[in-house]
């Protein structure tokens, strides 16, 4: 049996979202081991939030990185060991508010990372101010006469900045969530999941939601209709919308090089110095 | 000749090739037994203007370049206006007769022998190495040779084209003439020599955002990819190449970032990550004016106080300039390995005139660190952040350590790396943290601290590339004087300093607030006699500093 608990206390809301996601993201990885992938393989790298508490209760490598920054971190440690496997947790402010440029750079390059962003639409950790995603009229502490910002959309957002796999998936729905985790993480490229995540203290959309979710049952045929599946607010389309192989960054940028595996050791360089001279 | 510097100023339009004719003549005179020392004057813009770049040569040490000129080669007439005045008596001055006139220097009708020579006519540059052949005595041969190697474009063109313009110069120089072949130095600038003294150490992976000064680190890492397994990514933003330094790091690989002021000034977070995670992170801080924009391609020191207190919250640094280029290379050798060794950030405070001055030298690399790190004892339980009496954990990385939960963390933590916010914990890591200063500042003992250059009763301090400008001034001064160059800036130097406590002294520095002068009465307690401060953007001529050190002496 796999065990990957820390023993920290667990801080999150009584019914919060995030305990599906944890759930789901545990399945995924016992799946994966049985699949004779090496936990030692798998890195970890999240912002701050709600969602970056994850880091606390999961016995993974990784790195718990500045507000927005994991997926930059993630790029760099990526870069260095391509043969790790890094799945990078953010919230939606995280990802698409302090670190939007990271998250549209990372689709853009097509790196092989995995980015599951915890959607609650607003800002939890800091007490409720709305967020990149939060709907027009949210009032939060800092928006008490109402939001009047549209928000993102994140999969037409990240497809058009050239994400390789989307999906979507629902917090409550933690057998579909874990199965879709297993495909971005097992999908070759940039990989994002937007995970419908209710926050029961500041946005608690679990009836919205489970009125509305609906799984994915048709494949798009085209962009077009991804889009508009996507932009779906009616039928809240859980599911993979879109996933294709194209070239990696890693593998275009130094091919089959694994720079940390194959750094110059010390003597190297010392013996490549004199060799100029 | 003792003292005897020769130098030659290269005029034109930005894009004309200004900088690339100033060091194909370096280039030439380095392999001639002349140490060279270059200096580019150019503007924020593309094409136009007016730059200028500067060679001296002399057979001695020449540290820093010269405001008047015995050659001086004008591409355009705002060249002549900008310099003729510079010109010294009986110096030479060659312009594109095509032009303009100018009665009293050698017109060479460039821009019609450009035209005449070349089917796709770009521009006038290699007339100066036409000029530097023929001033030198070299043979013509020669001249095509190093064309060859200089000028790969359009080679058949170019050698006639500078053959038509070495056959107009008449003029040879005495001091140049019979020059002895040497191809031992090797010509580089400040940016290339911290970037070969950090690969020496382990440099893997270099981040970066265009930024002049900074800017042609990141391109000569990206040109250097296959040759010496070093990446260069140009990431989109400064807090994007920052995030990735400390992310490649954590999986093993040695990183550096490196950028101006303002880039800087975005990198402060996670500067300040680098601290609380113990990251080892080199970067390199080449300033100009500031603040904000500032001035973008000239020089001055005016972030001497931001490098020291880099990011929020208290945790270790080291700050270092170099005082040399030779000193540029070891100092980044030094740094990068100080950095693994205690697991900080450091920071190589430069500025333009280092960090894009050209210089020739032999490398020393008799003098550079060892730098390999010990490995973690994977036997135990590992615990990223393991409390120990030196304060420095042993390092893991994936992969290399079965079942080990490496975890790094910019949130207070346990050894684990979990995140605390308990009173204990958080006394347990501070102190921890605290208590790799000690390790550090033994570690730093192994290098040399402090530079002091001469001898004398008058002292004068000063850091950075200025010292470059007071070496030189030194030839020059009457009243002899010492210099002394604090290399590493935090950790203080104080023992080595000590006797220097209390004293007067003269304070030099590129800054309009004397920033230097007042740490030193902080660190030191030195009072400062006089300031002399230049802000202009611009180097000191070394004449000019040594009147000026002389007026100051003898009052």
């Amino acid at each position: 049996m796999l065990d990957l608990e820390t023993k920290h206390q667990n801080t999150w809301c009584l019914g919060c979202g995030n305990f599906g996601i944890l759930n789901a993201f545990k399945n995924c990885m016992a799946r994966l081991v049985e699949e004779e992938t090496s936990l030692d393989e798998i890195i970890m790298s999240c912002g701050i939030g709600c969602h970056g508490k994850i880091f606390d209760y999961l016995a993974l490598s990784g790195i718990y990185a500045l507000h927005g920054r994991s997926l930059a971190t993630a790029q760099g440690i990526k870069l260095a060991n391509p043969d790790l496997k890094l799945i990078c947790f953010g919230g939606d402010g995280d990802s698409l508010g302090e670190g939007l440029e990271h998250t549209l750079f990372a689709a853009k390059r097509n790196m092989d990372i995995t980015l599951i962003m915890h959607n609650n639409g607003i800002y939890g950790l800091t007490t409720g101010q709305f967020s990149p995603l939060s709907k027009i009229g949210y009032k939060g502490l800092s928006t008490p006469q109402g939001n009047i910002e549209r928000p993102f959309e994140p999969i037409p957002l990240l497809l058009e900045a050239g994400a390789t796999f989307a999906a979507r998936g629902y917090s409550a729905k933690t057998e579909h969530l874990s199965d879709l985790i297993h495909a971005a993480v097992r999908h070759k490229g940039f990989s994002f999941i937007e995970i419908m995540q209710p926050c029961v203290s500041y946005n608690n959309t679990y009836q919205l939601f489970n009125q509305r979710v609906k799984l994915l049952d048709t494949i798009p045929i085209n962009r077009m209709h991804t889009l508009e599946l996507a932009r779906n607010k009616d039928e809240i389309y859980i599911g993979i919308f879109q996933q294709e192989e194209q070239t990696v960054y890693h593998e275009s940028f130094y091919s089959d090089t694994n720079p940390y595996k194959q750094r110059l050791s010390s003597s190297q360089r010392k013996e490549m110095m004199n060799e100029k001279e | 000749m003792k003292n005897q510097v020769y130098s030659i100023l290269v005029g034109g339009k930005a894009g004309e090739g200004v900088k690339k004719a100033a060091q194909v003549i370096g280039s030439i005179l380095s392999s001639h037994g002349k140490h060279v020392v270059q200096m580019d004057d150019y503007q924020s813009l593309i094409k136009g203007g007016h730059n200028f770049s500067v060679v001296s040569a002399s057979v001695e040490d020449v540290f820093t370049v010269y405001g008047t000129f015995d050659l001086i080669i004008c591409f355009d007439k705002r060249s002549i206006d900008e310099h003729a005045a510079s010109l010294k008596p009986g110096g030479s001055l060659f312009y594109n007769s095509d032009d303009g006139d100018f009665a009293d220097g050698i017109p060479l009708p460039l821009s019609s022998l450009m035209k005449r020579h070349y089917t796709d006519p770009r521009n006038v540059s290699i007339a100066a190495t036409a000029v530097i052949c023929s001033v030198m005595g070299l043979s013509p041969d020669l001249m095509s040779s190093v064309i060859k190697k200089q000028y790969k474009l359009n080679f058949a063109e170019n050698i006639v084209y500078a053959q038509s313009v070495y056959e107009l110069v008449q003029i040879r120089s005495a001091f140049l003439l019979n020059s002895v072949s040497n191809e031992d130095y090797k010509y580089h600038s400040g940016n290339q020599l911290i970037v070969l003294g950090a690969w020496y150490a382990g440099l893997d992976f270099y981040y970066g955002y265009p930024m002049t000064p900074a800017s042609s680190i990141l391109h000569y890492i990206a040109l250097k990819k296959e040759s010496l397994k070093m990446y260069a990514i140009h990431a989109e933003s400064e807090l994007a190449a920052i995030n990735m330094a400390i992310g490649s790091a954590i999986a093993g690989c040695r990183a550096a970032v490196g950028s101006s002021g303002g880039g800087f000034a975005l990198m402060q977070e996670a500067f300040s990550l680098a601290g609380m995670a113990e990251v080892p992170l080199l970067c390199v801080l080449s300033s100009r004016p500031g603040p904000s924009t500032g001035v973008s391609t000239y020089t001055a020191q005016e972030d001497l106080l931001f490098a020291l207190h880099q990011g929020h919250g208290e945790f270790s640094r080291v700050v270092a300039s170099p005082d040399s280029f030779e000193r540029a290379f070891t100092l980044a050798a030094e740094l990068l390995s100080l950095a693994w060794q205690v697991q900080i950030p450091v920071i190589l405070l430069t500025e333009k005139h280092m960090s894009e001055g050209m210089a020739n030298l032999k490398l020393n690399y008799s003098k550079l660190p060892d730098t390999e790190v010990t490995p973690a004892d994977l036997e135990a339980k590992y615990e990223r952040y393991q409390v120990t009496e030196s304060g420095v954990s042993p390092l893991a990385f994936p992969g290399d350590a079965p079942s080990a939960v490496i975890k790094w963390s910019s949130q207070e933590h346990q050894a684990s790396g979990l995140r605390t916010d308990a009173a204990a914990d958080i006394v347990l890591m501070k102190d921890k943290r605290q208590r790799k200063t000690k390790l550090l500042i033994e570690a730093i003992r192994a290098f040399q601290r402090v530079a002091e250059y001469g001898e004398g009763e008058n002292l004068v301090f000063a850091y950075g590339s200025t010292v470059l400008e007071l070496r030189e001034a030194q030839k020059h001064c009457e009243i002899p004087f010492k210099i002394i160059a604090p290399i590493y800036l935090e950790p203080f130097p104080e023992a080595e300093l000590l006797p220097y406590q209390g004293k007067i002294a003269v304070v030099v520095e590129h800054s309009c607030s004397g920033a230097f002068a007042e740490f030193l009465s902080w660190k030191l307690q030195l009072k400062s006699m006089h300031n002399i401060l230049k802000y202009d953007g611009r180097q000191f001529d070394p004449i000019v500093l040594a009147q000026k050190l002389t007026e100051v002496f003898n009052a």
